[in-house]
């Protein structure tokens, strides 16, 4: 089923949660809500559910006006951060609630209900716990509790907030993939709100990133990625160095360090701000003929297939610098902590003088 | 928490349990001792004497509705203050304790001064036969009065620090807003619930102040079993006095093991509220 937002807004006293939201979230999707906290995607997911009211703008279900329809009546599926188990409950119950508490004409009968508990708890891998109380589970069994219960009233549309946000970050990472496998057997239109940029990354099919009420882009993973629309987007998905320098002429300048600029890239304000990507720069003994940026290393991290160098500049100002590289580049170069080496940037984003994305430099293919 | 070490410690103790059977274990006895040291028959005659009786029909009438009303009217105050934000919200729960704060014979004396037949109200009632003050009703108003806060003041920390996620979990999946009560809120508070009724219960019992006040000690028609004690010890009817303080007694008595035992359960549910948070945090 589709999700359609027309223009949302809420307020909370003074405070704009939400300003004028409009979003089509087609069928079948797992859709990620991704920004930081204050952002309002809770507030969103809250109001696409019913347990909130927008101040003005539309809901729709598949085309059908659902603003006015009660929480009851809009059959959504929704996990809590907290999983708000029903603590006097057992396992088993908490599943069966949605079966039990329908009208009595559509409720089905007991042997059928137990039925459908079973075949919900073998879903989420938890029939030997049917009889247990939520307070008796870990905090990942409680998940997928709260997930089954969800699922038991076959929602046309299941809501998660904060799904992984209260585990630890290996079952985090388990149950990512176990509701990615999950979604392919039941392609319900999902939508899961995080702040965490690499779960929505690794979960979705659509990622909206949100940002002070306001949708800032939405788009598959590598679209919002790769062409960001936005500084903040940009800023929010993964790590970045900041480079702010003069600029004069064809040349970024920044006490002794400095970068030649393709021709072309207008620099009205005087003063130029570049992004770089940690992985999207490389390190050497000697400066670039189009880039001169010292460095001394400050930190080596070596874990995993990269190695996460840190650097301070030396002889000009900006703040701690973060490379990637990869474990062979950093074997070849000998990096050791107090070195003195140069920064060369193979990517650099430039960022217009009133906060807009500005065009991509790369300085290596001049 | 540790053992008693030095003298002075011990001796600190030793007064307070000194203190302690004075002021309270020795009287419970002696009621019981005076009550019962001319022996059983005379209790028994006191027991059966009708001013007696009507006391403690009188007695427990006002309990029977005071606790009810308040066991509503405290789920009701407990869910508007715990479940809704509104404009206000901190100044009625500063005046759920009103009644905690004020003596109760001020209480008495207000609601004497409103519905008693002088006053504007109760004339316009005393015409239409309906009389409040110095009679049973009167009786039973100002002990709804002085026991309104204990069912919403146990039930407001439990239903503010278990949320109203749950609630929001059934309304999700269909359950009514009646079957959300019954099934969820319900079970999550009924011990806590059921605390509140014991206290509201003894207090409605011994209530003196406000029903002293209200009552007009017409004997055999407003005394309540607190009252008759005073009449009684007045009347230098000893037993008498003490047979109906004994029984005031028992009530407390009864009233002090269950109260320990649903406290014993309130703190097994707060603990059992914390655990989820502090796990999941972990």
């Amino acid at each position: 089923m589709s999700i359609t937002l027309d223009q949302i807004s809420k307020s909370f006293g003074s405070y704009q949660a939400l300003s004028s939201i409009s979003l089509d979230l087609s069928g079948g999707d797992l859709v990620g809500l991704l920004g930081p906290s204050g952002s309002g995607k809770t507030t969103l997911l809250r109001i696409i559910a019913g347990l909130e009211k927008a101040d003005s703008g539309r809901v729709l279900f598949d085309g059908q006006d659902v603003t006015r329809l009660p929480v009851q009546q809009r059959k959504v599926g929704f996990v809590f951060q907290q999983y708000a188990l029903f603590r006097h409950m057992t396992v088993a119950e908490n599943v069966g609630f949605g079966l039990r508490m329908l009208p009595r004409g559509e409720r089905p009968a007991r042997a059928q209900r137990d039925a459908r508990i079973r075949e919900l708890l073998e879903l989420v891998q938890l029939e030997h716990l049917a009889r247990r109380y939520p307070s008796q589970l870990s905090g990942g069994q409680r998940q997928r509790v709260a997930l089954a219960r969800a699922l038991a009233v076959n929602p046309s549309v299941l809501l998660l907030d904060e799904p992984f946000g209260a585990l630890d970050a290996k079952v985090r990472k388990e149950l990512r993939r176990w509701l990615r496998r999950l979604h392919e057997q039941i392609p319900v239109t999902s939508v899961f709100v995080t702040h965490d940029q690499e779960e929505a990354m690794e979960v979705s099919d659509q990622v909206v990133v949100m940002s002070q009420g306001q949708v800032e882009q939405i788009g598959p993973p590598r679209t919002v990625y790769e062409e960001p629309a936005s500084r903040f987007v940009f800023d929010f998905l993964g790590h970045i160095n900041a480079l702010s320098g003069a600029c004069t002429g064809p040349r970024w300048e920044n006490g002794q360090a400095w970068l030649n600029l393709p021709p072309g890239l207008g620099c009205p304000a005087g003063n130029l701000t570049l992004y770089l990507r940690p992985h999207e720069a490389t390190l050497a003994h000697r400066p670039g003929a189009e880039a001169h940026l010292p460095v001394e290393v400050e930190e080596v991290s070596v874990f995993g297939a990269t190695v996460k160098v840190e650097l301070a500049p030396s002889g000009w100002q900006a703040d701690a610098l973060e490379v990637e590289l990869p474990r062979d580049d950093y074997l070849a170069l000998q990096v050791q902590r107090r070195q003195q080496l140069y920064l060369l940037p193979s990517r650099l984003q430039s960022i217009t003088a009133n906060g807009g994305l500005g065009p991509v430099i790369e300085p290596g293919q001049q | 928490m540790h053992q008693p070490r030095t003298l002075t410690q011990w001796a600190l103790i030793l007064l307070a349990v000194a203190l302690t059977i004075m002021l309270m274990v020795l009287p419970l006895v002696l009621i019981f001792s005076k009550a019962l040291g001319a022996g059983w028959e005379l209790v028994a005659h006191n027991l059966a004497d009708n001013d007696m009786r009507h006391a403690i029909r009188l007695t427990l009438l006002a309990a029977v509705i005071t606790v009810p009303v308040n066991l509503v009217f405290g789920i009701l105050l407990a869910w508007c203050v715990t479940r809704y934000e509104f404009r206000g919200r901190k100044l009625l729960t500063t005046f759920i304790d009103i009644p905690f704060a004020m003596s109760p014979v001020v209480a008495g004396l207000c609601y004497l001064i409103v519905y008693s037949i002088e006053s504007r109200f109760g004339g316009w009632l005393f015409e239409h036969n309906i009389q409040l003050m110095y009679a049973w009703p009167g009786i039973v108003m100002v002990t709804i009065f002085v026991t309104c806060p204990y069912v919403a003041r146990v039930l407001i920390p439990l239903m503010e620090s278990q949320g109203s996620e749950e609630e929001e979990a059934a309304l999700l999946l269909g359950a009514s807003g009646l079957q959300t009560f019954l099934y969820v809120t319900l079970p999550n508070i009924k011990w806590a619930l059921l605390y509140g009724v014991v206290i509201t219960n003894a207090r409605a019992v011994g209530e003196f102040g406000a029903v002293s006040v209200v009552s007009g000690a017409i004997r055999g028609q407003t005394l309540t079993l607190p009252l008759h004690v005073e009449l009684l010890h007045q009347d230098y009817n000893t037993v008498g006095a003490f047979t109906a303080a004994g029984l005031l007694a028992l009530l407390a008595l009864v009233t002090l093991v269950l109260k320990s035992i649903m406290e014993w359960r309130q703190r097994r549910l707060l603990a059992d509220t914390d655990t989820p948070s502090t796990t999941a945090q972990a």
